[in-house]
């Protein structure tokens, strides 16, 4: 890697700082509602992305990794933090709400989302989805869409054809590419892709995962890809981080986490991931228990209640995000 | 299966169905009993040979079977017969009262739909917000009020109370005083109209907001921000043209049922048009009105339903015929 020669801030494409998103929780009266407590969706989280990397956002349903990705591009509001592209924050161009502002962000991050059956207008033809962002950004002359709009179809593997059809003709897989396409329509630096396989048969999972890597190659993209799936994860990363109810416990190159995980919920984690061999004996979970509500978020380090190794300060204290050697950062008091 | 074949299909569908309601209601009519005898038995000075005549002068004294043909094979001509009650030709009847329940009924349904859809864009895209509190106890309390007591208020405070509009009728001598017929006319439509677009609008504002909210879920709406459009186009071109496709359906029926409302309307303010025909030929056993004007409501819910449906498939590319 040259990167090295590049000094530490200035490879970073992305930096999420104090992130937060809470949603309040109400109870209804007759008359008035009244605030009884919070849901901490996504509890102050800083991290970076580096120009060209991708890094992989790990963690079990509900832990707050689309939250994160949405309130990133201000597809929801977050409730405080900042995320910076370069050096401009996203989220204070959206709160002063300059149109030709948020216009240029539009332009530069982009998100595939996690359902091609969801996020597709079921009524449009796909010319008409993909050619919607030209008509926003008038980014292409109008003389040249049509080519523009093969060039992009040809990209993710579809043909001149499929463009008339609508979504409903069209199966999980290239439903996909088409979200794929609407997202580099706009010719992003960053894109944010939401679980972009889950959806899909596993026989079509390895084809869409291909395909975005050899699109970050071709385009020099840089993505946050999110999922649950760890396999997913190891295949397209450079980088991942592990998220536990609204918080990142630890973040480090991704053969390091794979190979040796430091946190205990980590290596949880991976120890859940089934290997393809009768031989190997299944490995008994180490995790007890069920992730707590994000509206009762314990004391502490947040992981305790489920941990192996916690202890009475684990109890009380809740470690924070700090380097643990290399490039990796860890928030435990007792590492792995 | 082609457009063309569905809609011929459909078509013959429809043709039976019509007739198997005048069988229906000619049967109906015909259990009452014999409509001159009826009206005239207890008229004193009325002889039997009179009513004899009266009523072969209708072909009454016919098998019902026959004349339930010769009924038919006039219709088909284009002849529904000759009111007993107004000695003139139903269809020209027909014609002249339809107009008058259109002018209230079409503006009433065309009202009702752009203040629904504004209304319920409003609510939907602020949902569990006051704002969308009070339109659904609104629509709620519109909808579930019955339309001859909303009618009623009406009366009684534009025209009671504060003599603003009419309460009843559909032209006036006013209509020389203010020297137009066209401003009489549309002035004594004001209250009839107002209490069918308030049913129309509680009802479709109901439909519309909740197709809206479910709309709004999608991941499509955050994919169409997600590129940049503006919140106001998001709305308007992505969840109103996908919410509006149920919507689409009531508007059809509203069409079709739109002489089924008409009698509680037309009664109320006593405007002159096929409902208050219709409650007046049912009593006077006006029996080539009542046959006339049940064809039409039947013809106009079929013609309805069928253009519903035509509409659906041009509307949404995933209907498939079948």
């Amino acid at each position: 890697m040259t990167a090295d020669v590049v000094p530490a801030g200035e490879r970073d494409l992305i930096r999420v700082e104090h992130l937060r998103k809470l949603y309040p929780v109400r109870r209804r009266g007759v008359f008035r509602s009244r605030q009884t407590g919070e849901i901490r969706a996504v509890d102050d989280i800083s991290f970076t992305i580096r120009r060209g990397e991708t890094l992989g956002l790990v963690g079990e349903s509900g832990c707050g990794k689309t939250t994160t990705a949405r309130a990133m591009l201000h597809l929801i509001e977050p409730t405080s933090g900042s995320a910076f592209f370069g050096d401009v924050d996203v989220l204070e161009v959206f709160a002063e709400g300059r149109r030709e502002d948020t216009l240029k962000i539009r332009r530069r991050m982009q998100y595939v989302f996690q359902d091609p059956y969801l996020s597709l207008n079921p009524r449009w033809t796909i010319a008409q989805t993909l050619l919607e962002p030209f008509r926003v950004h008038r980014h292409v002359p109008e003389a040249d869409w049509h080519r523009r709009l093969v060039e992009l179809l040809h990209l993710v593997g579809l043909e001149e054809y499929h463009a008339w059809r609508y979504p409903h003709e069209f199966s999980g897989g290239q439903r996909q590419r088409v979200g794929i396409a609407r997202a580099l329509a706009v010719e992003p630096e960053f894109v944010i892709c939401d679980e972009p396989v889950s959806s899909l048969d596993v026989s079509v999972r390895a084809q869409i995962l291909n395909l975005l890597v050899e699109l970050q190659a071709k385009l020099r993209l840089t993505y946050l890809y999110i999922s649950h799936d760890l396999s997913s994860v190891r295949f397209v990363s450079n980088r991942v981080a592990v998220m536990y109810l609204g918080k990142i416990v630890e973040m480090a190159a991704v053969d390091e986490l794979f190979s040796h995980p430091m946190h205990h919920y980590s290596y949880a984690l991976l120890t859940a991931i089934p290997v393809p061999d009768p031989d190997v004996p299944a490995g008994r979970s180490v995790l007890v228990g069920e992730v707590p509500s994000a509206m009762r978020i314990p004391q502490g380090c947040r992981f305790h209640p489920r941990c192996p190794a916690a202890t009475e300060v684990c109890r009380t204290v809740e470690p924070p995000l700090a380097p643990a050697g290399g490039d990796r950062l860890l928030a435990c008091h007792h590492p792995r | 299966m082609g457009i063309t074949r569905y809609i011929v299909r459909r078509l013959m569908f429809s043709v039976a169905l019509v007739l198997g309601v005048s069988v229906i209601i000619f049967t109906l009519i015909n259990a009452i009993g014999n409509p001159v005898e009826i009206l005239l038995a207890d008229r004193p000075g009325i002889t039997q040979e009179a009513i004899d005549a009266i009523s072969r002068y209708y072909n009454l004294d016919q098998p019902p079977l026959i004349r339930y043909f010769v009924w038919l094979w006039n219709v088909v001509r284009g002849d529904f017969g000759t009111s007993i009650v107004y000695n003139q030709p139903v269809g020209d009847m027909l014609f002249t009262w339809g107009l008058e329940t259109m002018k209230i009924q079409i503006p009433a349904i065309l009202i009702s739909l752009v203040a629904a859809i504004f209304i319920a864009v409003t609510a939907a895209t602020r949902q569990y917000s006051r704002v969308d509190f009070g339109v659904m106890s609104g629509a709620l309390l519109g909808q579930s009020l019955p339309g001859f007591f909303v009618g009623i208020i009406l009366i009684l405070v534009f025209s009671y109370w504060l003599g603003i509009f009419p309460s009843y009728g559909a032209y006036s001598t006013r209509r020389m005083l203010m020297g137009s017929g066209l401003i009489d006319g549309l002035w004594h439509m004001v209250l009839p109209v107002a209490m069918l677009a308030f049913f129309n609008t509680a009802t479709l504002t109901l439909l519309m907001r909740s197709n809206m909210v479910d709309v709004l879920r999608h991941d499509f709406i955050m994919a169409a921000r997600a590129s940049g459009l503006p919140e106001r186009r998001v709305v308007y071109r992505h969840a109103v043209r996908n919410a509006f496709i149920p919507v689409l359906t009531y508007l059809g029926i509203l069409f079709g049922l739109m002489l089924g409302t008409a009698p509680v309307t037309e009664t109320v303010f006593t405007w002159p048009g096929l409902g208050f025909l219709y409650i007046q030929a049912i009593q006077q056993l006006d029996y080539p009105v009542i046959m006339g004007e049940t064809m039409i409501i039947t013809v106009m819910l079929v013609t309805a339903t069928l253009l519903t449906d035509i509409a659906y498939v041009l509307i949404d590319p995933r209907i498939r015929l079948e």
